[in-house]
């Protein structure tokens, strides 16, 4: 689900240019305060709002994708809604919950959109997040969109030899295709020490 | 003279008991240009991974030895021989392995242990002759198949080697991207070797060529002589290129 | 399972931080330590990996599909360490990245899906494939660990919410149990078809069996992530799972749950019944799947 939302940081505006850093801090500081504010607290629901309108027009975000990606959070909602309906006695507002759900997704959606992801890691390494995380979380987000691609092609020669069959069937190649990821992960992992050595690495 | 890379008598078998390689001699003089052509599976890739130890290191071979510059690759020195040997491996995704192209080409000097404003220096140097400064700070999935291969290029050349191994540099490109690489590998000073299917980039770059298959050299001359040898082409999954064709077997000048 | 912001208050957020920032640590640590160089890149390749498998779906029924959780298969492939940092570096990015899973909740999620499902899925996939022989036995193992993995961290995620005040425990935890008590069997035989569908192409990347070679280091990883994990689950839900009179009691009256017995009363005559027959699908599954010889059987359905 997470595949049609792929950020694309590229955006012109001078938000683009700020340092990463602050605007990590900020956007940590709106979420956290956000999300654990006592709910009496309409003031701050309401520059929290002003504040990521701002960036929006400020960053010239479009407002489609953002709004398309906080659709994708109603189930939750509506989960929740559903569970304090069946106890009306319960102290939660839902629609408090969710208010504060919302912001903190546009919150880190324009983050991700306004701050290219290798200035992020940048950010971890200086704050002394360990070594060994860092380049965990590098080395995915490099590969990730490289095996996602190989992933739909996998489907895709799948699917055009598959003529309708059962469920079992369908579970068995997707199977077989996840299988085979991880087969083309490991060897791709192998191939990488080798490029690493090759250029020095230990 | 020492020659740039000698190998002798190398033999390799993987564990599944599958020979790849069967004493392999051959020298390379330093500053010469050599193309190795052979058949898919016919130990290219195999012998190049032997050239700064990387397979020997994984898995011990059956024998031989690879010597760099007079100095045979041991455990002891295998670093100091991936200074001296760039090798640029075959699916470019393999090798840039970092977030954008500038911190991927700048992870060789920072391995080397310069100090910040040389390695910066070597990076830049390194983005201005592949031509990619303006792309430096692009995460390498946003790059065509040809920037691709240029950036891995600048990453080995920002480790300044004196011997440059290829592995297939022009497979997947399109003809523009082919033209730009091979201008580019003309370009470059250090000792050349390699292997490819590209047969009209041998015989524009590479004086020597040599043809591999079942993991034995069958043949080692002029690059123009090899190639125009129909029979021998054909025998090993190859075939006369195009461009020999219409030409007296004279050596390409340009 | 990825809780939005919003859903936890602060003294749940604080604690189920302290929890993962602790085991993912000690994780990385013992990573550092026990994973030889070359097997440092395959971290961020796995991690990689499971974010595209979770692409994959499984279609279920009436157009709706699943998709994989992982972390049980994960850390039979890699071992329970690795496994966490694989989870939480896949979990760190989706919830930077891709907005997916709130930053306040980042680290319940680390710890439902990166320590309890990695942990759970190993303790049990080890165990079972003792007592099972061979491939099937392995197999029979990761299915049942899937499941129960599954449904831990689901309870695990009922017993934040409910101790945040979001969603009842007695509404919250029958829910998804019951719920995940299904996806789990899916869960189950996805990592049971993905195991096989390995060990047909490249039977070497598999570890021989469910406790490899290196067992002290693994023992000791196993032993005190294991901990953090059952000290996390024993924090959530025994306020409400267990009749603990005054302090508890109180707090989970001030937040408003009165249907108590419900919670006590449900779970664990049912957990035990639905564990027996996730087992017995479990091992009739194994057998269902491996049976043939391997020569042939690819693509022949």
């Amino acid at each position: 689900m997470t595949a049609i939302f792929f950020p694309s940081p590229a955006q012109s505006g001078r938000l683009l240019r700020w340092p990463a850093g602050a605007k990590m801090a900020v956007a940590l500081g709106l979420v956290f305060g956000t999300a654990l504010v006592p709910a009496g607290w309409v003031a701050w629901f309401e520059v929290v709002t002003l504040v990521l309108v701002a960036v929006m027009v400020l960053g010239k975000i479009p407002p489609g994708p953002v709004l398309l990606r906080l659709l994708a959070l109603s189930p939750f909602v509506a989960g929740v809604a559903l569970a304090a309906a069946w106890h009306p006695g319960g102290t939660l507002d839902w629609k408090i919950t969710a208010l504060r759900s919302g912001l903190c997704l546009a919150t880190v959606i324009l983050l991700a959109q306004t701050t290219p992801f290798g200035e992020m890691l940048a950010v971890l390494r200086r704050a002394r997040v360990p070594a060994l995380l860092v380049t965990t979380i590098a080395l995915m987000q490099r590969y990730l969109f490289v095996l996602a691609d190989e992933t739909e092609r996998m489907g895709r020669a799948r699917a055009s030899r598959t003529f309708t069959r059962g469920r079992w069937f369908a579970w068995r190649t997707a199977a077989t295709v996840v299988g085979q990821l991880f087969v083309r992960a490991s060897e791709r992992a192998e191939h990488v020490y080798d490029a690493m050595c090759a250029r020095g690495w230990r | 003279m020492i020659p740039a890379l000698a190998i002798q008598d190398l033999g390799y078998a993987y564990p599944d008991g599958t020979v790849a390689l069967h004493g392999i001699t051959l020298s390379v003089a330093p500053g010469e240009c050599v193309g190795l052509l052979g058949p898919n599976g016919s130990g290219k890739s195999t012998l190049l991974r032997h050239l700064n130890g990387i397979l020997p290191e994984r898995l011990p071979g059956t024998g031989g030895a690879v010597a760099v510059h007079g100095e045979p690759i041991t455990s002891a020195n295998v670093a100091a021989v991936r200074r001296q040997l760039g090798l640029m491996f075959q699916d470019p995704d393999d090798q840039l392995f970092c977030a954008t192209v500038r911190e991927d080409v700048g992870f060789g000097p920072q391995q080397l242990g310069l100090g910040a404003a040389a390695a910066a220096a070597r990076v830049q140097s390194a983005l201005e002759q592949v031509g990619l400064v303006h792309l430096s700070h692009r995460p390498p999935h946003h790059l065509s198949n040809g920037e691709k291969r240029r950036a891995c290029l600048a990453g080995v050349l920002a480790c300044a080697p004196s011997i440059l191994v290829l592995d297939e540099p022009t497979s997947g490109l399109d003809p523009r991207g082919r033209r730009e690489l091979i201008a580019l590998l003309r370009g470059i000073a250090a000792t050349k070797l390699i292997a490819t299917h590209d047969l009209e980039l041998v015989v524009e770059l590479c004086p020597r060529s040599i043809i591999l298959d079942g993991g034995r050299i069958i043949a080692d001359g002029p690059t123009t002589e090899l190639l125009a040898d129909e029979a021998l082409m054909l025998a090993h999954g190859l075939e006369r290129p195009h461009i020999l064709q219409h030409r007296h077997p004279h050596p390409a000048k340009d | 399972m990825h809780i939005p912001d919003g859903f936890l208050d602060a003294k749940t957020a604080l604690a189920t931080g302290a929890l993962s920032v602790a085991g993912l640590g000690f994780a990385l640590r013992e990573v550092r330590r026990e994973l030889p160089p070359r097997r440092v890149p395959l971290l961020g390749l796995a991690a990689a990996f499971l974010f595209a498998a979770q692409m994959v779906n499984f279609p279920v029924a009436g157009g709706t599909s699943g998709h994989l959780l992982g972390g049980a298969l994960v850390a039979a492939l890699l071992g329970p360490a690795a496994a966490v940092v694989v989870v939480a570096t896949v979990l760190i990015v989706q919830c930077f990245l891709f907005a997916d899973g709130g930053v306040t909740a980042l680290g319940a999620n680390i710890f439902n899906l990166g320590l309890v499902t990695t942990l759970s899925g190993y303790a049990v996939y080890a165990t079972v494939s003792r007592l099972l022989p061979g491939l099937r036995g392995r197999v029979a193992a990761l299915a049942f660990a899937g499941w129960c993995s599954t449904v831990l961290a689901a309870t695990a995620c009922a017993g934040q919410l409910a101790w945040s005040g979001t969603v009842a425990w007695s509404a919250g935890f029958p829910a998804m149990a019951g719920v995940h008590a299904f996806i789990g069997l899916g869960e189950g035989i996805v990592n049971a078809l993905v195991y096989v569908a390995i060990a047909r192409t490249r039977p070497d990347l598999l570890p021989e069996s469910g406790v490899p070679a290196d067992r002290p280091a693994r023992l000791r990883e196993f032993v005190v992530l294991g901990l953090l994990a059952t000290l996390g689950i024993a924090l959530f839900v025994a306020p409400f799972a267990c009749p603990w009179p005054d302090g508890l009691d109180a707090v989970a009256a001030r937040l408003g749950f009165g249907h108590q017995a419900v919670g006590v009363l449900l779970p664990a005559p049912a957990g035990a019944v639905g564990a027996l027959v996730a087992f017995g699908l479990a091992i009739g599954f194994s057998r269902l799947v491996v049976q043939k010889p391997p020569a042939g059987a690819a693509d022949s359905a």
